[in-house]
């Protein structure tokens, strides 16, 4: 087994040939093209830091099938301390790229289907979780990045799949054969898809009966037959073209790279297949994914905070108001509401549990808390960052502009700031921050991995409301209280009744 | 649930092992309630007990939810009896429903003995 550095795994990638297609063309070299490169670098950070020294103790787990060191975005959690350093690797990787590095999406999917093929088997005698180890012990062994692909395209959505006008709008098994399924349908907004080695695909939504071949989760190369990949566009996404300034974060990019899957009567042998009609598991495969890809938003979208924060203070202090109690107070607010949803992922780990197959599930209601503060925080703290930079921001002109002889000289001058601060480092600094807090990152974090509304009905499921009942009923009189009986030696009513008696007295001796 | 005919007549200890209850997803009391109801209904001859000096047939970890911070290695030092292990809305490694714990607790614990 060997774990691939960050230049290995790009590298990696010249074997593969997709079928990919941006701005009407087909793209032959992933590895080559200037739109793909900050997607490529960022996941690239999850392979080169595996070996850093400082970082692998968080990069790197044991595997539970080999007993040998694999990167952590391999690993089937098998304990909270996995489970912990997995939220504590998101927030690492965020720090490091600013941005979406795209290969949590497949771990949570390995993760996801570890646990439900298990339990598929238990119930049917199936043998998909043994089939799946044979292809997980691949992964590990061959260190690589498979795309988790849930959301379908979905049509319209007040329709189940089955009932859709264009059946492709669900990915579907079109036909079983004695050797495999031959499946059609499109997966949309799948992160990381054009750079990973795999896909691994699972339902959407929980099936019925009548969405029987609906139901079905496999693993494909990325460049098997019959599959097609549209990269999406993104905000601002041509800027990385015009040169190195104006991108803001030129290195890593906006967001994670999403991607159009199109599947065209594509085969999938059956010792890849993990799910092929069992819908009454579809609930429990989406429910433990969805749990661990919010989770991850504590770490991941946290470790972005960090940047901006950074990027905010050393703004305000280059403009010379760091000090105003303003701007403390705002850095304030921002680092509280980061650390807040650190606290929610910390905690769903902490209070993860050993599912039946071994491997461990955080807390999902945790988790979706965790997710559901998400979709407001980062949106409070990018606007914070925004007030804190001002309106330059968005009115910077270009890198050209300044690299301009007629021109050049006087913009620097109109954008210096304090003393020991350069102009183009002040501009470098505000691009960053409109990078980060006008782009493709906000609605990400809205949507990524679910929209707040699926996260309030995993949470109204879980919370136990009528244990809370129970306790206010208990509180108010209305329910026996045992301890409280315990504590005045008899029975509530009997004790209120000589309380009562015993005011009355009390009242009768004053008067 | 018929008893086994062989524990009939027969007096059995079983260690009663409770969680801290912080936030349990069950009525951890009323589990135990009912399971010794269940078990007397059964003619089975069984004494629950929380004392951790009592020599003991088997345990009985009674944890409020899946997280189950009383882990099962945390009372192999009572001797290193068969376990069984309730944690929250799981006993052992099955999903259960709340309602449904105290029968599978039956049948474990029927089995064990």
């Amino acid at each position: 087994m060997s774990m691939m550095t960050g230049r290995e795994y790009i590298e990696s990638l010249r074997a593969l040939n997709p079928e990919v297609y941006f701005f009407g063309q087909r793209i032959r070299s992933i590895v080559d093209e200037p739109m793909f490169q900050p997607h490529l670098h960022g996941a690239a950070m999850t392979y080169e830091l595996a070996h850093h020294p400082e970082y692998e103790e968080i990069m790197t787990a044991t595997s539970h099938l080999t007993g040998e060191k694999i990167n952590r975005f391999t690993h089937v959690h098998h304990g909270i301390d996995d489970l912990v350093k997995k939220v504590r690797m998101m927030r690492l990787l965020g720090q490091k790229t600013g941005t979406c590095f795209q290969r949590c999406v497949g771990l949570d999917g390995l993760n996801a289907i570890y646990v439900t093929t298990y339990d598929i088997d238990q119930k049917y005698g199936t043998d998909y979780h043994e089939r799946f180890k044979k292809y997980l012990l691949e992964v590990q062994k061959n260190d690589w990045m498979p795309a988790g692909a849930m959301t379908d395209a979905r049509g319209d959505r007040g329709l189940r799949p089955s009932k859709q006008k264009h059946p492709d709008v669900y990915l579907h098994i079109k036909e079983r054969l004695k050797d495999g399924i031959i499946v059609s349908g499109t997966k949309a907004h799948i992160t990381g898809a054009i750079n990973s080695h795999e896909i691994i695909t699972m339902p959407t939504r929980t099936m019925t009966g009548e969405d029987k071949d609906y139901s079905v989760s496999f693993a494909v190369p990325v460049d098997t037959k019959g599959v097609t990949f549209v990269f999406s566009r993104q905000t601002n996404d041509t800027r990385r073209l015009d040169g190195v300034l104006d991108a803001g974060n030129p290195k890593y990019g906006i967001v994670g790279g999403e991607a159009v899957i199109i599947f065209r009567d594509v085969f999938v042998p059956w010792e890849r297949v993990f799910m092929a009609g069992e819908y009454d598991f579809t609930t429990e495969l989406v429910e433990t994914f969805a749990g661990y890809h919010r989770s991850n938003y504590g770490g991941c979208k946290v470790g972005l905070a960090d940047v901006v924060i950074g990027a905010s203070s050393w703004i305000a202090e280059a403009h010379g108001i760091g000090k105003a109690s303003h701007i403390v107070d705002k850095l304030t607010e921002m680092i509280a509401m980061a650390e807040t949803c650190w606290s929610c992922t910390l905690a769903c780990s902490y209070e993860g549990y050993r599912t039946p197959s071994g491997a461990y599930h955080i807390n999902p209601l945790l988790a979706n808390v965790t997710k559901l503060n998400i979709t407001r925080m980062v949106y409070e703290w990018m606007r914070l960052a925004q007030d804190v930079a001002g309106g330059k921001i968005i009115t910077l002109p270009s890198e050209k502009d300044l690299d301009n002889p007629e021109s050049g000289k006087i913009l620097e001058e109109c954008f210096s700031g304090k003393d020991g601060f350069s102009p183009r480092d002040i501009i470098k600094m505000l691009r960053l921050v409109e990078n980060m807090s006008v782009g493709a990152g906000l609605p990400e974090a809205m949507h990524g991995a679910g929209s707040p509304a699926a996260q309030k009905i995993m949470i109204e499921r879980r919370s136990g409301i009528e244990k809370k009942i129970e306790l206010a009923e208990t509180i108010a009189g209305i329910r026996k209280d045992r301890d409280f009986e315990t504590i005045v030696g008899k029975d509530e009513k009997m004790h209120w009744d000589e309380v009562r008696k015993k005011i009355e007295e009390g009242r009768a001796q004053i008067h | 649930m018929i008893c086994p005919f062989d524990l009939l007549g027969s007096m059995f200890t079983i260690g009663l092992r409770y969680c801290g209850g912080c936030n349990p997803e069950i009525d951890r009391s009323k589990i135990v309630m009912d399971l010794r109801e269940g078990l007397k209904k059964m003619g089975l001859e069984v004494d629950l007990t929380t004392e951790k000096e009592r020599a003991v047939d088997m345990v009985l970890i009674v944890n409020g939810c899946k997280h189950a911070c009383l882990e099962a290695k945390q009372v192999e030092s009572d001797g290193g009896h068969p376990v069984v292990s309730v944690k929250g809305e799981m006993v052992d490694d099955q999903y259960v429903e709340e309602g449904d714990i105290v029968k599978i607790l039956i049948h474990r614990i029927c089995s064990l003995l």
